[in-house]
């Protein structure tokens, strides 16, 4: 992707921004992009030894930054990088000031008057995209970290802008590629001295191919509670605790700052990083479920919330008399979701752990002095981790996007083993292959076109 | 133009070049066609063959727009066959051993027979303009004939230089000239020239030849004819042979390879890896120690054979001691060294989808000048070009196919809109719509522009339409007949819950083909009347149905593309939001739609999607 020529700019200004988040700070860093990245660099650069240095790309150096009047403004480290060589692929500079408003503040207006422009939202890595530093999966990966608010979340977005992701793509369109070109030439070059392999062989290829397109899909499941946090609703019959354990649960944990503002709050929501994941709590209380009384659409928004919910909390007064039977109508009600049952207000209850032999998958807990917490917190980290795939290869579908691409390549795959294994014709095999291939190229975004062809040139020697 | 000698002037006497004329000649202009030799229209310089796989396609479409191609090859073949009938009909594909000086003969009458059409001897020097248009052409003795549209089909001819081992012969076909002054007048035009390469087997004497140690390759019975036109014959075909090179081939060739232009470094123009030279096969393929070599024979007043596999640029004596070492060739004659052959040619780039130049109005491309290899790749362009040169005199829309129409289609759209550093080829591959485009539905694919464009003869178009008429009876009427599922001896373990099941269900199952029910058919319900033909259709269109549906929607999709046409002055090089590198090739090839600048290679989605956004926004400050 790497262009030789000329490096694209926006109208060849050279652009400035803070790139460590605002406030105060051990150390602030600055970017320029441009081509006058080194000269504004050089103007305010006052070497801490020498009178003069010459900056070699990559290479930290150590000075003061000096204002244009002549005063020191501060400490500073910076690093230049040549075109070509860059995140932006644009001449580059950095600067590494003491972290601190008033500082970092007047290096930049510095920096503008002196002829640098105020980088847009987004403008680096846009600039990256449109030089071909990085491809569409790392793109999207940027805005992702960017993004990223929980420990693990920003680990998968990095490997997707090390290109991990993409390169596992890539491996899986090769593989595809070289199974069409077999298809392909014993199609088109009849007459040469080509082995058509095996059926065996054809179908062992493309079992390997589903079960690695199968193993990538399904990664979503955790790939969507990184993205998108897991979903955790708290619901139960009236007066069951709900709001007492959404705001313990609050309590003990780190809360989340989120940008998702913007639903309409017909319930208490909010994010929690419980074990590096982000952790949506809703709380169901005031929609009543079950029983006679229900208001019909009160009803139909907690259905609505358990049913996009990943989990749901589902609380037990077991200091209310006949709660099990009341459980059972519920758990019918709650039919085929994902629960965790709670049993909540064992402090009133001193009987509760012969109540609770017949159903051990209760939790005890008491909201109101918080034994039995720690327990449910283990679990629902447990139950979480579950559904989380094995991240230390990094490739893991985070999109819905690519999620329905994968769909779709492993029904056609899947549709060119029927074709195999019912002996028919390989032009019908190779034209469900293709297909696959067209799914997967829409999540990196690249065509190739003349591959197949190439495949069957260098691995058969054709010329009749 | 007032005082013009002609309507369209064609440049070159092959297979694009014929085919152009007539073309122009079928829809009332008159041409001139320029060759060298007036008696050597369409020679095969190359093998004595025509069709192949995706070639065949090719024959067809180009019969269906009216060509000549198809019944040329009909009337002077001496062998014809059908390879991959093994596979589904989609890839079926005709090839025809063709008496080579039979074919060059037919073809040169039917042209000298044409009124409207001049054959003029000579050799083009340069391209005329007329304030900025096309106004003819200058031949190299001084000659000037004036026509506002000019095809250049060249072929091997443009800048020709034939390599054999040292030996270096300016020349465009052994023993013929050249033309040289052409290309620098494309070249001060502004045209970018490049040069590419080519070659060609020794000829070998057949009384020569130890037959009994080959491999008879017979034809197919009953004869595959090529055109709709050509009314059935049967004949005793000329069979071809098989044999194969040896150990003493390998060796020999390894030990003389410096010898040949394509090592030695006095070629470095870029050769089909598809027909590579012999040399090239044992150095690119170390690891494989014998190839096989067709024996075709060149017709049939001839003993001369064609040994395909073999093209060489050896010395000429290495090339006979090499030849020797093949099975079967130990005491072979060698009538015609083999050679190289080095040529100009115009990067497709600079052409629209009409095969128009897109610096010089009037001036059409249409050949190997292209960077195509093939008598039919050449005669598809040639018929385009002619179609297109017409519609360019009567300022009437572009004749253009598109890839999900055509296997033109897809040539002319992979040679516009991508590089081409070598040869290029048909294969079927190519066709991301290969089941649609098949040999057998070419008529059904084109014949109603044929018929709109006046190529064909109104009776053949309507008795086609009849027969189109009749195929669709016949699908219903063949999900009418029911057969019991016992009667299916060798299908019945298919069927595990129905008793019954009729024959439109049967025909769509892998394995089961109109010829492989005929006589069960025959067998439980009398006798079948339908016609063949009819059937056949009927049965090929059951057996794709499933697969022609779901590309429907993806042609649908594609068409969209398609549709939104990029305008002529829509400013590429000031186009902000796409990378750098897709910037380039937008400017470079200048794309019509946004189809065909999806296809750029370089280009990504992302930037077609930034595209689209411009070009609504360019339409609308426009309006």
């Amino acid at each position: 992707m790497l262009h030789p020529g000329k490096k694209i700019s926006s109208d060849d200004d050279t652009i400035v921004a803070v790139i460590t988040p605002p406030g105060e700070g051990g150390i602030a860093a600055l970017r320029l992009a441009g081509k006058k990245s080194l000269a504004l660099l050089l103007r305010f650069f006052q070497p801490a030894h020498a009178k003069k240095i010459k900056f070699s790309p990559f290479l930290l150096r150590y000075g003061f930054f000096q204002s244009t009047e002549g005063g020191i403004i501060d400490e500073i480290t910076a690093v230049y990088m040549p075109e070509g060589e860059s995140y932006t692929g644009l001449e580059q500079a950095e600067i590494f000031c003491h972290g601190g408003c008033r500082v970092v503040r007047v290096i930049l207006d510095e920096l503008v008057r002196a002829g640098a422009r105020p980088a847009e939202p987004g403008e680096f890595t846009r600039l990256a995209f449109l030089n071909g530093r990085i491809d569409l999966t790392r793109a999207e990966a940027v805005a992702d970290m960017v993004a990223a608010s929980t420990e693990v979340s920003l680990k998968v977005s990095r490997e997707h802008l090390l290109g991990t992701f993409a390169r596992h793509i890539e491996n899986l369109r090769n593989d595809l590629i070289k199974i069409i070109a077999d298809l392909e030439a014993s199609i088109d070059f009849p007459d040469e001295e080509i082995v058509a392999p095996e059926r065996s062989e054809l179908l062992g290829a493309i079992d390997d191919i589903l079960a690695k397109l199968n193993e990538l899909a399904i990664t979503y499941t955790g790939g969507k509670i990184i993205k998108e946090g897991y979903q955790v609703a708290i619901g139960g019959r009236p007066n069951a605790g709900k709001s007492s354990l959404f705001n313990r649960l609050l309590r003990q944990e780190r809360a989340l700052v989120t940008a998702t503002a913007g639903t309409t709050r017909d319930y208490l929501s909010e994010w929690l990083d419980l074990g590096g994941i982000a952790v949506n709590l809703i709380d169901t209380a005031g929609i009543r479920v079950g029983g006679s009384t229900v208001e019909k659409s009160g009803r139909e928004k907690a259905l609505k919330i358990f049913k996009d919910a990943d989990l749901i909390l589902w609380l037990v007064d077991l200091s209310s008399r006949g709660w099990k039977s009341r459980l059972e109508d519920d758990l019918k009600y709650l039919d085929g979701k994902l629960i965790m049952l709670i049993g909540n207000k064992i402090d009133l209850v001193k009987e509760f752990k012969k109540d609770l032999r017949a159903y051990p998958g209760i939790i005890p807990v008491s909201c109101l002095d918080g034994s039995g917490l720690k327990k449910l917190k283990s679990n629902l980290i447990k139950n979480i981790n579950k559904k989380m795939p094995d991240l230390t290869s990094g490739v893991v579908v985070t999109s819905a996007r690519h999620k329905q691409k994968l769909e779709q390549a492993i029904e056609h795959v899947k549709s060119a083993r029927m074709k195999l294994v019912e002996d028919e014709s390989p032009e019908f095999t190779a034209f469900d292959l293709n297909q696959a291939t067209r799914a997967i190229d829409e999540i990196t975004g690249k065509v190739y076109n003349e591959q197949i062809l190439d495949e069957i040139f260098a691995r058969f020697c054709i010329g009749k | 133009m007032t005082g013009k000698d002609f309507d369209i002037i064609v440049v070159g006497g092959g297979h694009a070049g014929v085919e152009a004329a007539l073309a122009g000649v079928r829809m009332n202009r008159k041409v001139a066609l320029v060759s060298m030799d007036a008696a050597k229209l369409a020679l095969m310089s190359c093998n004595p063959a025509i069709g192949g796989i995706g070639k065949s396609q090719l024959v067809k479409e180009v019969d269906a727009l009216g060509g000549i191609m198809g019944v040329a090859i009909d009337v002077t073949g001496i062998q014809f066959r059908r390879l991959n009938l093994s596979r589904g009909p989609a890839v079926w594909s005709t090839r025809a051993q063709a008496d080579r000086r039979a074919y060059t003969r037919f073809i040169s009458d039917f042209v000298a027979n044409q009124r409207n059409l001049t054959v003029i001897e000579a050799i083009a020097g340069e391209v005329l303009t007329e304030n900025g248009r096309t106004a003819g052409i200058k031949t190299e003795d001084g000659q000037i004939l004036t026509a506002p549209a000019v095809i250049l089909a060249t072929g091997t001819f443009l800048g020709g230089l034939i390599h054999i081992g040292e030996t270096k012969i300016p020349s465009g076909r052994m023993g013929e000239k050249a033309a040289y002054q052409l290309s620098d007048s494309l070249r001060k035009l502004g045209f970018e020239v490049g040069r590419l390469k080519t070659g060609t087997p020794p000829r070998l004497d057949g009384d020569t030849i130890d037959w009994d140690k080959c491999e008879l390759q017979p034809g197919e019975v009953p004869i595959p004819f090529f055109s709709y036109r050509s009314l059935y014959r049967e004949f005793e075909q000329t069979p071809c042979y098989l044999t194969h090179t040896t150990a003493a081939t390998k060796a020999l060739i390894i030990a003389h390879h410096k010898r040949s232009p394509i090592f030695s470094g006095q070629i470095s123009s870029t050769g089909p890896r598809y027909c590579p030279s012999i040399e090239d096969k044992f150095f690119r393929f170390a690891d494989k120690d014998t190839h096989h070599i067709f024996l075709e024979p060149e017709g049939n007043g001839t003993n001369e054979i064609y040994p395909n596999g073999f093209s060489t640029a050896l010395p000429e004596d290495i090339q006979i001691k090499a030849v020797k070492t093949i099975v079967g060739l130990e005491d072979v004659k060698v009538t015609r060294p083999g050679y190289a052959i080095e040529y100009d040619y115009c990067p497709a780039y600079q052409l629209k989808p009409s095969l128009e130049s897109k610096r010089l109005p009037g001036l059409f491309f249409a050949g190997q000048i292209n960077g195509t290899s093939g008598y039919e790749e050449a005669a598809a362009q040639g018929i385009m070009a002619g179609i297109n040169a017409v519609l360019y005199l009567e300022k009437e829309p572009s004749f253009i196919l598109d890839r999900s129409e055509a296997y033109i289609g897809v040539m002319v759209d992979d040679l516009v809109t991508r590089s081409t550093t070598e040869p290029y080829r048909m294969f079927t591959s190519r066709a991301e719509y290969r089941l649609t485009l098949r040999e057998d539905n070419a008529r059904d694919r084109l014949f109603e522009y044929a018929q709109k464009y006046k190529l064909i003869e109104t009776q053949h178009y309507n008795s086609f339409k009849e027969l189109q008429k009749n195929t669709l009876e016949e699908i219903k009427h063949l999900g009418k007949i029911t057969l019991s599922v016992n009667t299916l001896e060798g299908f019945k373990e298919r069927f595990s819950r129905s008793r019954t099941v009729n024959l439109k269900n049967l025909l769509k199952m892998p394995g089961i083909d109109i010829e492989t029910l005929l006589p069960l058919i025959e067998k439980h319900n009398g006798s079948f009347s339908a016609n063949p033909e009819v059937l056949q259709r009927a049965a090929i269109f059951i057996r794709y149905q499933g697969y022609i549906d779901k590309q429907a929607r993806e042609i649908e999709k594609f068409k969209k593309l398609e549709s939104e046409k990029i305008p002529d002055d829509f400013p590429f090089a000031s186009l902000k939001g796409v990378r750098i590198e897709a910037r380039e090739k937008l400017r470079r090839y200048r794309p019509v739609s946004l189809g065909q600048a999806s296809r750029l290679e370089g280009v990504t989605p992302g930037d077609i999607a930034v595209l689209s956004v411009m070009l609504k926004k360019h339409k609308g400050d426009r309006k």
